[in-house]
C-alpha cells in the first residue's frame, strides 16, 4: 500500500516546483520577500519525496518507479524513477532548496526579486523532470526548458546590456549543441521505425528500454560519411555528446559558461551545481548503454572530457574574477566528469558510478564556492580579486567554507583510507581508471590530461582563496559577515562537501550500477561493451602505490606554488604574469575565444553570409511582389474605362446580358 | 378573337420603344414617360393574359400596377420639378450632387 502511495507522489517532484511557479510568477510581487517561500515549500516537498524514494529504492534497488502514459501514436510519457534518477532528483532539490533560502537573504530589495523566485522554481522543475524522464522526447522537452530559464536568469538583469548579451550568448551557443542533439533523437527514430517496421501502436518506442533493446541491430547499420564506414550508433550517440557537450560547457562550446556569470550569483551556483550543466553529462549517463556499444563514442567523449579539464585549467589560473575562476573550475570538472564516462570503455558500469558520484559531490563544493562567493559579492561590492584581500578577517564562516570547498575541489584526502573530502572521494577514482585504461590500452593521453587538470586545478583555487581571504586589503571596502540565513545554507553544504563522499562512497557507487539491471530494463554491459568493441578490464585495484598517491601530491604541490605566491609573495611574477609574456597574454585573452567565435565565426562568416543571402532575397522577393503591384496597377488602369458613372450605359449593359443569357438558355434547350 | 400573339407582340413593342428611350434619352421628363410606356406594356400583358385564361386576376393585377404607375408619376415629377426649380434644365446627366 505504502509503495503505491508512493509512486502517486512522484509525479509531485516536478509538478510542485512548476506549481510555485505559477503562483510566485503572477502573485509573488504582493508576497513578503518576492514569495520566496512558495517554491521554497514546493522544493522542500520535492526533496522529501525524493529522499524517501531514494531510501526505498537503496534498500531494494530493482524495483524502481516507473509510470507510462501513451502519447501519439508511438510515444510516450513518463516517468521513471531508478537509482541514477533517483540520485539526480534528491541533489538537485537539496543544492536548489539551499540556493533558494540563501536567495531570500542575498536577492532581498531586488526589484524583480518575484520574477527571480518564479524563474528558479521554473528552472528547478524543468531539471527535475529532465531527470525523470522515461523517454529521450520528454528528456529533451525538459531539456529545452532548463535552456530557456537559463537564458531568463542570466539575463536576469536585462537592463544591463552585458547580461543581456550574455543571455543571448549562452542561449545561441547551447543552442548548437540542441540541434545536434535533435538530430540525434530524429536520427534515431528513422532508424527504429524501420527496425520496428513500421508504427504499431502501444510500443513505447522513444522510451529507454525499448531504444536499448534495439542496441544489437543499431549497430549493424553502417552509413557512408565521408568515405567512412560509421555505424548508425556512433553517429547517434555523438550527436547526442554534441548536445551534452553545449549543455555541459564543454570544449569547444563551454564559451558562454564563463560569460553565465553576468547573472547573480545565486543564479550561478544554481547553473553549475545543480541544474543546467549537469543536464549534458546526465544525458550521457542515462544512454551509457548506447554509448558503450558504440566504437569509437566513448573515446571521442574521454578525450574531449580530458582535454576539456586541462584547458579550462590553464585559463583558469590567470583570471582575476572570483566568479570566473570558479566558472572555469566547473568547466575543467564537467570535464572530469565526462572523462570519467569515456572510460567507460575499460571499466564499464564502473564509469556510471564514479562520474554522477563527481558529478554529485561537485554539486555541493561548487554551490558552495558559488555561495560563498556571494557572500563576499554581497559584503564586499567588488568581485575583482586584486582589490580584494584579507576578507578572512570579516567574514570568518565564509573564509572557512570556501577553504572547504576549495580543499574538497582540489581533492585533498588521504589515499587507501576514508578519510578525504567529497572530492577527493570521487576525483581520484576517475584519475585512477583513467590510469587503467592507459595500462589496459596503453593510452596515456587521458591520464597525462587528468594529472595536469589536478595540478592547475589546485593552484587556481589556493591562488583564488589567498588572494581573497589573506593578506592586508588592497582597496577600501567595508566588509561584514553576511546574516545567518545566508550562511546556515554555506555550513550545510560545507559539511557535505567534507564528509559526503567518505560516508557514502561504495554504497553510492554500488548503487548507480544498479542503474541498468533491474524491472525497467535489464542490461549486461559487458555484452554491449563487446558489441562496441570495447575490451573491459577485468580486474581492479592493483594500482601501483604512486599511483594513488600522485594525485594528492599534485593538489599539495598546487597549494605550495599558491601559497609560496600569493600568501608569502616570495615570488614575484612581474614580468611573467604581464601582458608583455605571449603565454601570459594568450591565457588572459582566453585563447582568443572571443576574437574567434564571436568576432570571426559568429560575425564574420555566419552574419556575412546571412546578410548576403537576405540581400538576395530582397532583390528576388522585391522584384515578384513589387511587379505584382506593378501589373494590377496597368490593369485596372485600363479596365477602370468600363465605369462610366452613367447609369444608363450600366442598365443597357444589364439588358444585353439578360438578353444574351435568355437567348443561350433558350439554344441550349433546343440543343438538348 | 384576336389571337393572343398579337398583343404579346405589341406589349413587345411597347416594351422595346420605352426601353429603347430609357437608354438613349437624357432628359429626365422623357425618361419617366419612357418608364411609364414599359410599366403599360406589362399592363396590356396582364390584361391580355386575363382574357386568355377566363380569369379576373390579372385585370385586378393591371388595376393596382396602373395605380401605382400614376404614383410613382407623381413622386418622379414632383422630383424633376424640384430639379428644374434648382437647376433650370431637367437634364439627368448632369445631375452628380449625390456621385463622389
Amino acid at each position: 500500500m505504502v509503495k503505491t502511495a508512493l509512486e502517486e507522489f512522484a509525479l509531485l517532484i516536478p509538478l510542485l516546483p512548476a506549481l510555485a511557479f505559477v503562483i510566485t510568477f503572477f502573485f509573488g510581487r504582493k508576497m513578503p520577500s518576492g514569495g520566496a517561500i512558495v517554491p521554497i515549500l514546493a522544493i522542500a516537498t520535492s526533496f522529501v519525496i525524493s529522499l524517501i524514494i531514494t531510501l526505498r529504492l537503496l534498500a531494494n534497488p530493482s524495483e524502481v518507479i516507473s509510470q507510462s502514459y501513451s502519447w501519439f501514436a508511438v510515444l510516450n510519457i513518463g516517468i521513471l524513477i531508478d537509482p541514477l534518477a533517483a540520485v539526480m532528483l534528491s541533489m538537485v532539490s537539496f543544492v536548489s532548496l539551499l540556493i533558494h533560502i540563501y536567495a531570500v537573504s542575498y536577492m532581498s530589495g531586488d526589484p524583480g526579486e518575484s520574477r527571480y523566485f518564479a524563474e528558479t522554481a521554473l528552472f528547478t522543475a524543468a531539471m527535475l523532470s529532465l531527470a525523470l524522464s522515461d523517454n529521450i522526447l520528454q528528456l529533451f522537452v525538459s531539456w529545452e526548458l532548463v535552456g530557456l530559464c537559463s537564458y531568463l536568469l542570466i539575463g536576469f538583469w536585462y537592463e544591463r546590456p552585458s547580461a543581456a548579451a550574455a543571455a543571448k550568448k549562452a542561449f545561441l551557443t547551447t543552442r548548437v549543441g540542441d540541434v545536434m542533439f535533435l538530430t540525434g533523437i530524429i536520427v534515431l527514430t528513422s532508424d527504429l521505425l524501420k527496425l520496428a517496421g513500421g508504427f504499431s501502436d502501444g510500443t513505447y518506442l522513444l522510451r529507454f528500454d525499448e531504444i536499448f533493446s534495439y542496441i544489437p541491430q543499431l549497430s549493424t547499420l553502417q552509413a557512408n560519411i565521408f568515405g567512412f564506414e560509421v555505424s548508425h550508433l556512433t553517429i547517434i550517440t555523438l550527436l547526442f555528446f554534441g548536445g551534452a557537450i553545449g549543455k555541459s560547457g564543454q570544449f569547444p562550446l563551454h564559451v558562454w559558461l564563463p560569460d553565465a556569470m553576468e547573472g547573480p550569483t545565486t543564479v550561478s551556483a544554481l547553473i553549475h551545481a545543480a541544474t543546467m550543466v549537469t543536464a549534458g553529462v546526465y544525458l550521457v549517463t542515462r544512454t551509457f548503454p548506447m554509448f558503450i556499444a558504440a566504437p569509437d563514442s566513448l573515446m571521442v567523449v574521454a578525450y574531449l572530457g580530458g582535454f576539456t579539464a586541462l584547458f579550462a585549467g590553464t585559463m583558469g589560473i590567470v583570471m582575476n574574477d572570483l566568479k570566473r575562476v570558479l566558472a572555469y573550475s566547473t568547466i575543467g570538472q564537467l570535464g572530469y566528469m565526462m572523462l570519467g564516462l569515456g572510460l567507460g570503455s575499460a571499466i564499464g558500469l564502473e564509469a556510471v558510478g564514479i562520474s554522477i558520484f563527481h558529478l554529485v559531490n561537485h554539486a555541493f563544493f561548487k554551490a558552495l564556492l558559488f555561495l560563498c562567493a556571494g557572500s563576499v559579492i554581497h559584503a564586499v561590492g567588488t568581485q575583482d580579486m586584486r582589490e580584494l584581500g584579507g576578507v578572512g578577517k570579516v567574514m570568518p564562516i565564509t573564509a572557512v567554507t570556501m577553504t572547504v570547498a576549495a580543499l574538497a575541489l582540489a581533492g585533498f584526502g588521504i589515499p587507501g583510507t576514508s578519510i578525504g573530502t567529497s572530492g577527493f572521494m570521487s576525483k581520484d577514482p576517475i584519475i585512477e581508471a583513467a590510469y587503467l585504461f592507459g595500462e589496459h590500452s596503453s593510452n596515456w593521453i587521458p591520464y597525462i590530461f587528468s594529472i595536469a587538470a589536478a595540478l592547475l586545478t589546485s593552484i587556481y583555487i589556493f591562488r583564488l582563496i589567498f588572494m581573497t581571504f589573506t593578506g592586508e586589503p588592497r582597496s577600501n571596502y567595508h566588509g561584514h559577515e553576511s546574516p545567518a540565513i545566508m550562511t546556515i545554507p554555506l555550513s550545510i553544504l560545507a559539511l557535505f562537501a567534507l564528509a559526503f563522499g567518505s560516508l557514502t562512497r561504495t554504497g553510492f557507487m554500488n548503487f548507480l550500477e544498479e542503474t541498468f539491471a533491474n524491472s525497467f530494463v535489464n542490461l549486461d554491459i559487458g555484452d554491449l561493451a563487446g558489441i562496441g568493441g570495447n575490451k573491459l578490464v577485468e580486474a581492479a585495484g592493483h594500482e601501483p602505490l604512486f599511483v594513488l598517491w600522485l594525485p594528492l601530491l599534485v593538489a599539495v604541490v598546487g597549494l605550495a606554488i599558491s601559497f609560496v605566491i600569493y600568501y608569502l609573495r616570495i615570488i614575484k611574477l612581474g614580468s611573467l604574469a604581464s601582458m608583455k609574456n605571449p603565454v601570459y597574454r594568450l591565457l588572459y585573452k582566453r585563447y582568443y575565444q572571443h576574437e574567434i567565435y564571436t568576432e570571426f565565426f559568429s560575425l564574420g562568416i555566419v552574419y556575412g553570409i546571412i546578410a548576403f543571402l537576405s540581400q538576395v532575397f530582397d532583390v528576388i522577393i522585391d522584384s515578384i511582389v513589387e511587379g505584382i503591384g506593378i501589373l494590377t496597377v496597368g490593369v485596372s488602369e485600363e479596365l477602370r474605362r468600363v465605369q462610366t458613372g452613367v447609369i444608363q450605359t450600366y442598365a443597357t449593359g444589364v439588358i444585353v446580358g439578360v438578353s444574351l443569357l435568355i437567348i443561350l438558355i433558350k439554344l441550349i434547350l433546343e440543343v438538348l | 378573337m384576336i389571337p393572343l400573339n398579337f398583343y404579346l407582340g405589341l406589349a413587345a413593342l411597347l416594351f422595346s420603344i420605352g426601353l429603347y428611350g430609357v437608354m438613349t434619352h437624357k432628359n429626365g421628363i422623357r425618361m419617366i414617360m419612357c418608364i411609364e410606356l414599359m410599366l403599360n406594356s406589362a399592363n396590356l400583358n396582364l390584361v391580355a393574359f386575363s382574357s386568355y385564361t377566363n380569369t379576373l386576376d390579372g385585370q385586378v393585377f393591371a388595376i393596382f400596377s396602373i395605380a401605382l404607375a400614376a404614383a410613382e408619376a407623381a413622386v418622379g415629377f414632383a422630383i424633376l420639378m424640384a430639379i428644374y426649380r434648382m437647376h433650370d434644365k431637367i437634364n439627368l446627366d448632369e445631375l452628380k450632387i449625390l456621385r463622389w
